[in-house]
């Protein structure tokens, strides 16, 4: 008898502590939410179905308070790690430009660094918000893998690159290329594209590929390969870098073999998150086509040197950044923290000789094709 | 106590002391075949040397790439105004080596034959660097005079305490001349030019001809400091505390480190004050008082089988509330359903406490102190960090590596051995599920386990559940580890012999007293070789976290710094470097298992 009452003791305080735990159940949620790394968040489940609950990632990366941004990490230029341990690049940069706009603080921003194969997934999955990886739109991209795509902020193409000693120039075409020994990295769309290319023009080239772009260049730089071709940015930054005193590289042809329009890429179907992205991309064009750059965006308002448009987008009278669920000054904090675009191009890529001037990425003033939409 | 060192071959004769004349002939010149392998071997190696250092000493190499990037390939983007924490980690590390190192009487001595041979070979090494190494001849002749130095100092040592027998005599600690190499690696430091490189506010400073920078050498002095200062404190307390006492509280604390050091030094949780007054602190009283009385009486001796059976409700009850919480049926704190389930296991073994008041009173207070330690990490890891992190982690690097390697070998141990216990148990159930799991954890490479664990687990959590990456990569590969750790273990248990189960059976031992104290320490020590090689193999392995996006320092010096503007294309340096780190760590891993085979008699009995 006594050991039954024994037992008894013991399965209530059991009991006890299952109505407890259970009780404090709901608290874990709200604990737990803010932790950065582990556990529940009420914001995170949301993310996958943010299309059918009707609310919008603008709502959940606000809430949250930080933008989860996925880039590479390893593109020269584009998003690399300087030796601090910061990322820094063109695409980095535009990460800053969207956490300025949606949360007011430049710095806000959790890079995620994906590989090439890993990138949609992680859209789709929530793992990050938005892609800045130089990722090029497709039409299958955009239709069939499930993603959308802001504006473009820089038109890549695929170029060559050979030695002015082997009587290359920037002249010179692919028909040129007959029986040269023409490298690149594999298993990407430029060893697809620039078979492609010479089949059209009828020339028989012999391509080797090797699994990164440095591996590529040192064989340029030995003589094992010939040509060597990638994006003309790749090309141009390994110019600048690599070029051995008293050799001349030249890159060719002048129109590239093909179109790699990279920007912004987010997945499909929520037209609130994907304005905040593409309005805070054309802010910068603007801003760079106005004059109105980090070191004058705070004075804009109430300016008369600067025209209605200028002191709408700066968040003056008549603003319309309210409206899409950002602050009013959310623009101005953008180019007050991050820079408009010509800034935070010539932060970026003019260190590895890339130049706006003449190239696809000039405003369209200049004959480029990098255009905004009106901010009215 | 008997110290398992002090066994020592007296029978073995004196090694007769040949001239070096006698030796060359005898070992390398003793018949044609040899001579011929020695002067192919000979010249094989003297081309590799100087391969090896004309490409290191070569003008195009990049030095300052990894110089400048030396922060970010040891602990990546870990806020520079937060690194005085990583720091204080070495310097608590460094403060238990010194400790630990006097507890257990480091109590080796290096003859002064061996050291007056190892400064000699130095010399000997630093003259075949000046003969073979493409440097000017007045850079040359630098390097001879380094190298005749070195030379005279180790005859000096062997003629000057030369006595009987034509060798020298004495001997010094093995402990001292450990300190005193470091103390000479740490004042090169202050003294040797090896060059000024940083990184400020996007700006490249190298200027050479300069010492490190401070940052660098003020913390290494104070590294060297506390080590030695911690051993000389160590020494010092051998005398008032019983050395058992302090042998277990440093074990204790080792086993603790990885954890404390890491979730609560390097990330600085964010506590949530009011949130722990409110929850998490009646909760931990809650488990520890109601655990306590509960498992006092489940030890009461007279409670018999009847304390099993409850345990193992318990067990099930605790399991099921997990499958509970996967499935969504009702919500409860993660840390109330960790907990339950170590108040299952305590339960479990509750009988083996089952004696006098003094002894239960002391199984309840292990238990109050698990509780206390388990929630109090628990909540740490599950408070924000407050560190301003660039990425998803606050660890990357060379850090990202030993935390991998750390954890997952501290993990899998336990879970591999029960799994080998398992697969050799009689019980069906027991070893259809562990030869079930370790099979298919064998037949799966570890990079799909990797994949599955950060890309294709969160899919199946329930919703609100979420993993970190960090624990992903961790558990995925502890699990990995684990399968074989197993297998290496399950060998070492098939060589105990039958007799000393019917033996320990015939003495009236349990089947956990057995396991415990007859089977398990002989099969451990047979497993000892390839355990180890299982080690050196988790640690080498981490890099492959790189391919699920997480920077460890191959893929830093593979593929990040190549891609910096400032150093691109620029891999082979760092290359070579991180498999220099690489080699030394498993170098000495292996050194420590051949010492370990050693103290245990392996192979000797």
């Amino acid at each position: 008898m006594i050991k039954k009452s024994k037992i008894l003791q013991l399965l209530a305080v059991l009991f006890a502590f299952t109505l407890i735990s259970a009780a404090c159940g709901d608290d874990d949620d709200s604990s737990s939410s803010a932790s950065s790394e582990t556990s529940a968040s009420e914001e995170s489940t949301d993310e996958v179905t943010l299309t059918q609950d009707g609310e919008s990632l603008l709502d959940t990366v606000q809430a949250r308070g930080t933008l989860n941004c996925g880039v590479s990490g390893a593109a020269v230029a584009f998003s690399t790690l300087d030796p601090s341990g910061e990322m820094v690049g063109f695409d980095a940069d535009f990460c800053r430009v969207v956490a300025a706009a949606v949360l007011g603080d430049a710095s806000a921003v959790n890079f995620v660094s994906l590989t090439a194969a890993e990138r949609f997934t992680a859209v789709q999955s929530g793992d990050v918000d938005v892609l800045m990886r130089n990722t090029t739109w497709t039409q299958s991209r955009d239709t069939d893998v499930g993603m959308d795509f802001g504006p473009t902020t820089y038109y890549d193409g695929q170029q060559l690159m050979g030695k002015a000693a082997d009587g290359f120039s920037g002249s010179s075409t692919v028909a040129d290329l007959e029986g040269a020994t023409i490298c690149t990295n594999a298993g990407t769309t430029t060893e697809k594209n620039i078979g492609d290319a010479a089949e059209a023009a009828g020339v028989t080239i012999n391509l080797q590929t090797y699994e990164d772009f440095d591996i590529v260049t040192d064989n340029f730089i030995s003589g094992a390969c010939d040509i060597i071709t990638t994006d003309g940015s790749g090309l141009v930054g390994r110019k600048a870098q690599q070029q051995p005193e008293g050799e001349e590289w030249v890159i060719f042809p002048g129109a590239p073999i093909s179109k790699e329009p990279l920007g912004p890429t987010y997945g499909q179907n929520d037209s609130k998150w994907a304005d905040a992205i593409n309005w805070s991309v054309y802010a910068t064009i603007i801003a760079s086509e106005k004059g109105i750059t980090s070191g004058n965006a705070a004075g804009v308002v109430g300016n008369d040197a600067f025209d209605a448009e200028s002191q709408r987008l700066m968040g003056g009278e008549g603003e319309l950044q309210s409206l899409m669920g950002l602050a009013a000054d959310a623009f101005q904090q953008v180019i007050t923290q991050v820079g408009n675009y010509d800034e935070i191009y010539a932060r970026n890529l003019n260190p590895v000789g890339l130049t706006r001037a003449g190239s696809s990425n000039a405003g369209w003033e200049d004959g480029g094709l990098i255009y905004a939409p009106p901010a009215r | 106590m008997n110290e398992p060192t002090m066994i020592k071959v007296e029978s073995r004769p004196e090694e007769t002391s040949s001239t070096p004349r006698e030796w060359i002939r005898k070992n390398l010149f003793s018949n044609i075949p040899n001579t011929i392998l020695t002067i192919v071997f000979g010249a094989f190696t003297i081309y590799a040397i100087r391969g090896v250092l004309g490409f290191v000493l070569s003008g195009e190499r990049r030095w300052e790439a990894v110089a400048t990037n030396m922060r970010l390939l040891m602990a990546q983007g870990y806020p520079a105004n937060q690194f005085v924490r990583v720091w204080f980690t070495l310097g608590c590390l460094m403060a238990l080596t010194g400790l630990s190192l006097a507890a257990w009487k480091a109590s080796g001595r290096l003859p002064a034959t061996k050291i007056s041979i190892w400064i000699m070979n130095t010399g000997a090494g630093l003259a075949l660097f000046a003969v073979l190494a493409p440097i000017s001849a007045a850079s040359k002749l630098g390097w001879v005079i380094a190298a005749a130095i070195f030379l005279l100092i180790g005859l000096g040592i062997w003629f000057g305490l030369r006595g009987e027998n034509k060798r020298p005599t004495g001997s010094m600690p093995t402990v001292w001349f450990s300190f005193g190499f470091l103390a000479i690696l740490v004042l090169s430091l202050w003294t040797v030019p090896y060059g000024h490189y940083a990184f400020v506010e996007g700006e490249l400073i190298a200027e050479t001809g300069r010492t490190v920078a401070m940052s660098t050498k003020l913390p290494f002095t104070v590294m060297w400091l506390i080590l030695v200062g911690s051993y000389l404190f160590g020494v010092r307390i051998r005398e008032y505390i019983p050395s058992g006492r302090t042998k277990a509280v440093l074990v204790g604390l080792w086993f603790l480190s990885p954890f404390i050091l890491n979730w609560i030094v390097l990330r600085d949780p964010d506590f949530d004050y009011a949130h722990i007054a409110s929850t998490d602190i009646p909760l931990a009283l809650l488990f520890i008082i109601g655990g306590g009385v509960a498992l006092y009486i489940l030890s009461k001796p007279s409670l018999g089988e009847v304390g099993r059976i409850l345990a193992i409700g318990l067990l099930f009850f605790a399991v099921f509330n997990w499958i509970g919480a996967f499935f969504g049926w009702y919500s409860m704190l993660q840390k109330v359903r960790i907990s339950f389930v170590l108040l299952a296991l305590a339960a479990l073994i509750a009988p083996n406490f089952a004696s006098d008041r003094k002894t239960r009173l002391r199984f309840v207070a292990g238990w109050s102190a698990l509780i206390a330690i388990s929630h109090w990490l628990i909540t740490a890891v599950n408070s924000p960090s407050t560190l301003e992190l660039q990425g998803p982690t606050y660890l990357g690097g060379f850090s990202l590596t030993l935390f991998v390697a750390v954890l997952t070998l501290l993990l899998s141990f336990p879970l591999g051995v029960l799994l080998a216990l398992g697969r050799t148990s009689t019980m069906p159930i027991a070893r259809v599920l562990c030869t079930g799991y370790i099979e298919s954890i064998r037949g799966v490479p570890l990079i799909t386990i990797l994949f599955f664990f950060s890309n294709i687990l969160p899919l199946f959590l329930p919703e609100g559940m979420e993993i970190a990456e960090l624990a992903a990569i961790v558990t995925g590969y502890t699990l990995f580890s684990a399968a074989y750790l197993a297998e290496n273990v399950r060998g070492g248990l098939q060589s105990v012999m039958r007799e000393q189960y019917e033996a320990s059976d015939a003495i009236g031992l349990t089947t956990s007293q057995r396991t415990g104290f007859i089977v398990l320490p002989q099969a451990l020590r047979v497993s000892i070789p390839p355990l180890v090689g299982q080690a050196i193999g988790v640690f080498k392995e981490t890099s492959l976290v790189a391919i699920i996006g997480a920077y460890d320092i191959l893929r830093i010096a593979n593929s990040v710094v190549p891609a910096q503007t400032e150093f691109l294309g620029v891999k082979r340096e760092g290359l070579l470097l991180v498999s220099v780190i690489y080699f030394i760590v498993a170098f000495s891993m292996s050194k420590y298992s051949r010492r370990l085979e050693e103290r245990v008699g392996l192979g000797e009995r």
